[in-house]
């Protein structure tokens, strides 16, 4: 893992695309910084994106459109 | 009120979901195959087989309006918030979870699909508030003692 060291107003960029402002810097109370990324790249909080992942992964099912048929037992399949 | 869509979707392309879904990031692409259940329909990756999920229309009656869309959310769906505020060409949907519970087929309240009908492009709208339910009892699953019960 990178480790970088920034003042406020530096800039990081991750690739082409995508720029990382450090705006401001309290101590105490963290850092903010802004993040310029594509459309197409998501970008959220670690903690709330895992949990959204978690539960998607949860809520795939290979044959969810036979469970809509009727054609899946669930007690077989209940998972976290 | 969002109304279920696939039902009369004749149109054959996909909703192309530019972020993909988390967890799933390389499913782009999008089918929904309704299979006669009611308000539920099937999404279905065409990138990534396995991807596959139950979706049913957001409640108004139920869940109020459908969350704050961001400016770059817009972006990503192509379209104004003219157009998501008039709303004719908007679903917004909820992914359930029919495998977490065995009496209780759940609902994802904290992260719904927004889809724009037009442009065909779709977003999981993630929403940051933690008190929103991952998991809100959406409908007795089919075959849970009571609701067997009942219908018997």
């Amino acid at each position: 893992m990178m480790v970088l060291r920034r003042k406020s107003g530096d800039v990081i960029c991750i690739g082409d695309d995508i720029r990382v402002v450090i705006q401001e810097v309290q101590p105490g109370r963290g850092i903010r910084f802004a993040i310029d990324a594509p459309v197409e790249v998501p970008v959220h909080r670690l903690e709330i994106y895992k949990i959204i992942q978690q539960e998607n992964r949860a809520a795939c099912h290979a044959n969810a459109l036979q469970w809509l048929q009727g054609g899946v037992n669930v007690a077989d399949h209940t998972k976290e | 009120m969002s109304q279920i869509i696939p039902k009369s979707d004749n149109n054959q392309d996909p909703y192309i979901f530019p972020q993909g879904l988390a967890g799933f990031g390389s499913a782009h692409a999008f089918g929904f195959i309704y299979a006669g259940t009611g308000d539920l329909v099937c999404m279905q990756s065409f990138d990534q087989v396995e991807a596959s999920f139950i979706l049913t229309a957001w409640d108004d009656e139920r869940l109020g309006c459908p969350p704050h869309v961001s400016q770059d959310q817009l972006h990503c769906l192509d379209m104004t918030r003219q157009q998501l505020e008039a709303g004719d060409d908007v679903l917004w949907m909820l992914v359930l979870n029919p495998f977490a519970d065995s009496t209780w087929v759940t609902a994802n309240i904290r992260a719904p699909i927004l889809l724009n009908t037009v442009t065909r492009r779709g977003i999981q709208c993630i929403q940051h508030d933690t008190t929103l339910a991952l998991r809100y009892h959406w409908m007795k699953h089919p075959t849970a003692p009571a609701l067997t019960a009942a219908n018997a």
